[in-house]
C-alpha cells in the first residue's frame, strides 16, 4: 500500500512539476517585467509621498494590496481566459448591482459615493466595473461574430454595457464613468469594419454636452472644469490643485530634486497627492528624465499588450487584451494630463503607481487576463 | 518593431491588423503629447517653476530692531520704548469666518473692524502671503485672548513688538519729535533701505534727523512653512534656504543730548498758562543747549500712532500753531534785544565812548517824520541807554552808522543765517541791507532807524539771539549750538562724541562787550532798568535786555489784558547768568505776549533761578561765585 501511495504521490508531483514548468516557460515574462518595474516605481514613489506624514501607513497597506494583487495576477494568468466567456454577462450583472448598491448605501467621499464594503475593507465597484465591461465587450463581439444574435438582442446587450456607465455617472463620478465608457469605444474603433455609425453617435454625444452641463453636473464638477480652463483665476480655490501640481512638476526641471526631496509634496501643497497626483511627486523628484522613463515603461506595457492582442489565437482573448490596453492607455493619458494641467481634475488613478486597493486589483486582474491570453497563444 | 515581430499564426482580428499603424500612431501621439508638455513645464519653464515652488515653502520674516533712546545729559529718557502687542493677519491663510471670530473674541468696535478691513484690502495688494498689521499697540488682555485662540484664528498672529514711548509727554516735544507710519509713496522710496509697510519712521525733531542712528538694523529670519503656513523644520530641505537662517537685529544707537531735563521742564513750565513762545538756554562757554522749549507743544505719544482725525483738526486750528518749533522754525522782530548791535558798532567805530551822552527829548526827528521814544529819558550814555532802553540814543547812532554797518555787526553775531543746529528746518531770519531794500523798492533812512531798534524788517530766531548773547557773555566766542552730546550703542559704548564748535570770534573788542554786559546788568538790577521791578532776582545776579517787538496791528487799540492775542507785541528777554561769571545765556520769547519787561523777563528769571538752584544747587544769591 505504502509503495503504491508513494508511486501515486510521485506521479502527482510529476504532473504538478510539469504544469508549473509549463507555466514558467509559457509565462509572459516581458509583461511581468514591465508590470514589476512599474510596481516598484509606484512603491518607491508612495514611500516618498507619505513618509514622515500621518499617512505613512499607506505604504504598508499598498504593499499588502500589491501582494494580494500579485496572487490574483498569477491566478488569473493560470486560469484559461475562455473560462470567462460564459461568466462575462454574469460578471457585468454583479458589477451593475454593486454600482447601484454604492449609489444607495455607499460611503461618501468628497461629495460622491464611490465605495462599498465593511470595516477596513472597502471596494470601489467603479474600478472593477472596467474588467466586467472588458469581458462583456469581448463576449458581445464573440456573439456577434458567431452570427447568433438578433438585432434586438445586440442592442439589448449594448444597452446593458451602458448601464454601469450611467450608474457610475450618477454617484456622481464623471471621471470613472468616462473611462468606463472609453474602453468599449476604443475597442469598437479598433475592431469595427465600418466606423461611420460610431463617429455619428459620438458626435451627437458631444453635442449633448451642454445639456449635461446644465442639468446633470454638480457644482464641484463644474468648478473643476472651469478651473481647469483657467487655473490662475482662483489660485487658492478650485484651481489650487492644478496650479500647485504644475509648480511641482515644473520645479523638477531636467533631473529632479532627488528622491525624498519634493518640497511641494512634503509641505502639503498637493493634498492627497498619493491617490490622483503621484505623478507630480515623481516629476518633482526625478525631473524630465524620470518622467520620460516612466512614460516609456507604460508605453512598452501598452504596446506589448497590443502585441499580445495581435498574436492571440482567439478573438475573445484578443478583444480582452485590447480592452485592458485601452483601459491602461486612457488611465495613463488622463491622469498625467490632469497632473500637467491639460485635463480637469477627475478621480482617475495612475495604474500601479496610485495608492488604492480597488484600482490596483483591477489593473492586476486586467494584466492577469492578458497574461492568460499570452500564455495560450500557441496552445497550452 | 515590437508588433511586427509578433508571430502571426493566423490573426484573430484582421481589422486590427489593418489599423495597426493608426493604433500605434495614436498611442505614440498621446504619450508624446504628454512628453512635450513635460518638456515645456520642466525644461522650458523649469527654472521659473522651481523658484515658485521654492517661494511656496520659503518664508522670510523681518525681526524689528529696538529703536535707540533719546536721553538727556544725565541719561534720563526723553524717548524710549515700551512693550506692546501688535496683531497681524496673513491674507492667504484667513478663512471667511476668521475676522468675525476675532471681532467677537475681543469685542472690536465697528470703527476698528472697518479699519481692519481697509488694512487687509491694502495688504492683499502687496501680497497675499505677507503679514498685515491689523491692530497695533493692543493691551495685554486682548493679546492674551488672541494668542489663546490661535487655533480658531488661522492666519492671525500676535507679535510682541516695542512701541515708541515718550515718558515726559509734551516735554521737549519739538526737539524730540515724534514718529508715524510710512505712507505708500515713501514705502516705495524707502523699501530699498529695508523699511516695510506699517512701519514707523521719525517725522519731527531728533526722531527725524537722527533716524539713521536711532533705527538700528533689522534682523531676518528665514524658515520653511507648509501649505497651511505652519512652520516646518525639515533638515532635508534646509539647503533651499540660501544664506543664514537668522540674522539677529541690531538695536539702534542711543542719542545723548546736552539737554538738562530738569531745566527743560523749568523752562516750559515758566511760560504763563495759555501763552505761546520759546525759550532757549545755552552754556556760554560751549554753545551746548541746556533747554530748548517751544510752547504750546503736542504730545508725541499721541502723535505716534494715536492721532485721531478730531485731535488733528483741533491742533491744526489752534492759532498758536503748536506744531511750529518757535525756537528756530519761526523768526520774529527782536525789538530792543537787538540794541547791542548799534551800541557795539558805535563803540567799535569810536563814534562814541561809553560815557558819552545824548539827550533824549522823547522823540527823534527824521526829515518830516517824528520817531517817538518810550519816555523822555534825558541824558543817556551807553549804559543808561541799555538800562532804560532809550530808542533815541540808538537812532542817533544809527544815523551815523548807516544800515550797512548795522548789518555787518548783525551778520558777525550770526544773524541772517542758520546757526547750524540742523533741526526742524531752522530758518535764517533776516538782516536787512541797503541792497535788500533796493531790490524790493527803494531804501529810506527810516529803515536804518527801525533796524537799530530791532523793528521793521529785522527778523531773528530765538536760537540766533541766544547764541549772540552767549557770545556777548563769554567775551566774543560765537558757537555753533549743539544739542547732541554723543551717540552710544545700546551697550553704552560711545559711537560718536561731539565737541563744541566755534563758529567764529566776533570782531567786537572784549572791553566793548563788557560795556554791553554792564548795561544789561543795570537793566535787571538797577532802579529804572526795564526789568528791575519785574524780574530782579534775590537768588542770583543776572543781566539781560528786554524787548517789545511791535506787530502790525489790525486794531486801533489792542486790549490790554494778558495772554496770547495776535495784535499784541512779542515780549522778549535775552540775557545771561550769573553776571559775574556767566555760565548760561537765556532767551525767552513770549509770542504776542505784551511788554518784554513785564511778560518775558519774569519767565527768564524763573528759568535762571531754576538753573541756579536746582541745576547748580546754589541756595542763595552769589554763593559759590567769585
Amino acid at each position: 500500500m505504502s509503495s503504491l501511495s508513494t508511486l501515486l504521490g510521485a506521479a502527482r508531483a510529476t504532473v504538478q512539476m510539469s504544469w508549473w514548468r509549463r507555466f514558467l516557460v509559457r509565462f509572459d515574462w516581458p509583461l511581468f517585467g514591465a508590470m514589476a518595474l512599474l510596481c516598484s516605481l509606484g512603491l518607491a514613489n508612495l514611500y516618498s509621498a507619505t513618509h514622515g506624514t500621518p499617512h505613512s501607513a499607506k505604504f504598508e497597506q499598498q504593499l499588502v494590496w500589491m501582494s494580494v494583487g500579485l496572487c490574483v495576477f498569477v491566478a488569473t494568468a493560470a486560469i484559461d481566459h475562455r473560462t470567462w466567456l460564459r461568466l462575462s454577462w454574469i460578471a457585468l450583472g454583479v458589477i451593475i448591482a454593486a454600482v447601484i448598491a454604492v449609489d444607495v448605501i455607499g460611503h461618501t467621499s468628497k461629495g460622491s459615493q464611490r465605495w462599498i464594503g465593511y470595516g477596513g475593507l472597502r471596494i470601489q465597484p467603479s474600478e472593477l466595473a472596467k474588467i466586467a465591461v472588458i469581458l462583456a465587450v469581448a463576449r458581445l463581439n464573440y456573439d456577434r461574430a458567431s452570427g447568433t444574435l438578433s438585432r434586438a438582442a445586440l442592442w439589448a446587450r449594448i444597452a446593458a454595457l451602458a448601464l454601469p456607465v450611467v450608474f457610475i455617472a450618477l454617484q456622481p463620478d464623471l471621471g470613472s464613468a468616462s473611462l468606463v465608457a472609453l474602453i468599449p469605444l476604443s475597442v469598437a474603433f479598433l475592431t469595427m469594419a465600418r466606423l461611420w455609425p460610431l463617429v455619428a453617435t459620438l458626435g451627437t454625444g458631444i453635442l449633448a454636452l451642454p445639456v449635461l452641463w446644465d442639468h446633470y453636473m454638480v457644482d464641484y464638477q463644474k468648478r473643476r472644469v472651469l478651473s481647469f480652463l483657467d487655473p490662475a483665476a482662483d489660485p487658492t480655490g478650485a484651481g489650487w490643485h492644478t496650479l500647485q501640481s504644475i509648480f511641482a512638476v515644473g520645479s523638477g526641471r531636467l533631473t529632479g530634486k532627488g528622491y525624498l526631496n519634493a518640497t511641494q509634496n512634503q509641505f502639503n501643497f498637493l493634498p492627497e497627492h498619493w491617490t490622483d497626483f503621484p505623478f507630480s511627486v515623481w516629476a518633482e523628484e526625478w525631473g524630465f528624465t524620470g518622467c520620460v522613463f516612466m512614460i516609456a515603461a507604460f508605453a512598452f506595457l501598452i504596446l506589448w499588450i497590443l502585441h499580445v492582442a495581435l498574436g492571440a489565437r482567439d478573438e475573445f482573448g484578443a478583444i480582452i487584451c485590447l480592452g485592458v490596453g485601452a483601459m491602461l492607455f486612457w488611465h495613463v493619458v488622463v491622469n498625467i494630463a490632469m497632473v500637467l494641467g491639460l485635463a480637469p481634475v477627475v478621480g482617475v488613478t495612475l495604474p500601479l503607481i496610485s495608492y488604492g486597493g480597488s484600482s490596483l486589483l483591477t489593473v492586476f486582474v486586467g494584466l492577469g487576463l492578458v497574461a492568460s491570453v499570452s500564455m495560450r497563444r500557441h496552445g497550452y | 518593431v515590437l508588433i511586427r515581430a509578433a508571430p502571426g499564426s493566423g490573426p484573430a482580428l484582421p481589422v486590427l491588423h489593418s489599423r495597426l499603424r493608426w493604433v500605434v500612431t495614436a498611442v505614440a501621439l498621446g504619450l508624446s503629447f504628454l512628453v512635450a508638455r513635460l518638456w515645456q513645464l520642466q525644461v522650458v519653464r523649469g527654472e521659473q517653476y522651481y523658484e515658485r515652488a521654492r517661494s511656496n515653502v520659503l518664508h522670510e520674516r523681518q525681526l524689528s530692531s529696538v529703536r535707540g533712546k533719546i536721553l538727556d545729559r544725565a541719561g534720563r529718557a526723553l524717548a524710549d520704548n515700551r512693550p506692546s502687542f501688535n496683531i497681524y493677519a496673513v491674507p492667504r491663510l484667513l478663512d471667511p469666518g476668521t475676522l468675525q471670530r476675532l471681532v467677537e473674541l475681543i469685542g472690536l468696535s465697528p470703527r476698528e473692524t472697518e479699519l481692519i478691513q481697509q488694512r487687509l484690502a491694502l495688504g492683499r495688494q502687496r501680497g497675499r502671503s505677507r503679514p498685515v498689521l491689523i491692530l497695533e499697540d493692543q493691551n495685554r488682555d486682548r493679546a492674551a485672548l488672541v494668542a489663546q485662540a490661535r487655533l480658531e484664528l488661522p492666519g492671525i498672529e500676535v507679535r510682541d513688538e516695542p512701541h515708541r514711548h515718550y515718558p515726559g509727554g509734551k516735554v521737549a516735544a519739538h526737539l524730540v519729535g515724534y514718529m508715524n507710519k510710512l505712507n505708500a509713496r515713501e514705502l516705495g522710496e524707502l523699501a530699498a533701505q529695508g523699511y516695510e509697510a506699517d512701519e514707523f519712521i521719525g517725522r519731527y525733531g531728533l526722531e527725524r534727523e537722527w533716524e539713521p542712528y536711532l533705527r538700528g538694523k533689522k534682523g531676518l529670519e528665514r524658515f520653511m512653512a507648509n501649505a497651511h503656513g505652519e512652520r516646518v523644520d525639515d533638515p532635508g530641505s534646509e539647503e533651499l534656504i540660501d544664506g543664514p537662517r537668522l540674522v539677529p537685529p541690531v538695536p539702534g544707537h542711543n542719542v545723548v543730548l546736552t539737554i538738562d531735563l530738569d531745566l527743560q521742564r523749568i523752562a516750559e513750565d515758566a511760560f504763563p498758562e495759555g501763552s505761546a513762545g520759546a525759550a532757549v538756554v545755552v552754556e556760554v562757554a560751549t554753545g551746548r543747549i541746556l533747554a530748548l522749549a517751544s510752547v504750546p507743544a503736542f504730545d508725541p505719544n499721541v502723535m505716534t500712532g494715536k492721532l485721531t482725525r478730531a485731535l488733528e483738526m483741533e491742533l491744526a486750528s489752534d492759532p498758536r500753531k503748536p506744531f511750529i518749533d518757535k525756537a528756530l522754525r519761526q523768526h520774529y522782530p527782536p525789538g530792543s534785544t537787538y540794541k547791542f548791535v548799534p551800541g557795539l558798532a558805535a563803540l567799535e567805530d569810536r563814534l562814541v565812548g561809553p560815557d558819552d551822552a545824548f539827550v533824549c527829548p522823547g522823540f527823534h526827528r527824521l526829515g518830516q517824520r517824528l520817531f517817538h521814544c518810550t519816555h523822555t529819558h534825558g541824558s543817556m550814555n551807553a549804559y543808561q541807554a541799555l538800562q532804560h532802553s532809550c530808542n533815541v540814543y540808538y537812532w542817533r547812532l544809527a544815523e551815523r552808522l548807516g544800515i550797512e554797518r548795522l548789518a555787518e555787526v548783525a551778520f558777525d553775531f550770526g544773524f541772517g543765517a542758520p546757526t547750524g543746529l540742523g533741526l526742524n528746518g531752522e530758518v535764517s531770519g533776516r538782516v536787512p541791507t541797503r541792497g535788500w531794500y533796493e531790490q524790493r523798492d527803494q531804501f529810506k533812512m527810516g529803515y536804518t532807524l527801525n533796524a537799530a531798534t530791532g523793528q521793521g524788517d529785522v527778523e531773528v530766531t530765538v536760537l540766533q539771539l541766544v547764541m549772540a548773547y552767549a557770545a556777548i557773555a563769554n567775551g566774543g566766542a560765537l558757537h555753533v549750538p549743539q544739542v547732541v552730546e554723543r551717540v552710544e550703542s545700546a551697550s553704552h559704548e560711545v559711537v560718536a562724541q561731539y565737541r563744541p564748535r566755534l563758529r567764529r570770534r566776533v570782531e567786537a573788542a572784549p572791553q566793548h562787550l563788557a560795556i554791553m554786559r554792564e548795561g544789561m546788568r543795570r537793566v535787571v538790577n538797577e532802579t529804572g532798568g526795564t526789568a528791575a521791578v519785574t524780574a530782579r532776582s534775590q537768588v542770583v545776579e543776572y543781566a539781560g535786555k528786554t524787548g517789545t517787538a511791535q506787530v502790525r496791528s489790525r486794531r486801533e487799540s489792542p486790549d490790554l489784558s494778558l495772554g496770547w492775542h495776535p495784535d499784541r507785541e512779542h515780549a522778549w528777554f535775552a540775557g545771561f547768568a550769573p553776571f559775574a561769571a556767566p555760565e548760561i545765556a537765556v532767551v525767552v520769547l513770549v509770542e504776542h505776549g505784551g511788554p518784554g519787561g513785564k511778560v518775558a523777563a519774569p519767565v527768564a528769571r524763573t528759568i535762571i533761578e531754576g538753573y541756579w538752584g536746582r541745576v547748580r544747587g546754589h541756595q542763595d544769591r552769589g554763593e559759590g561765585t567769585p
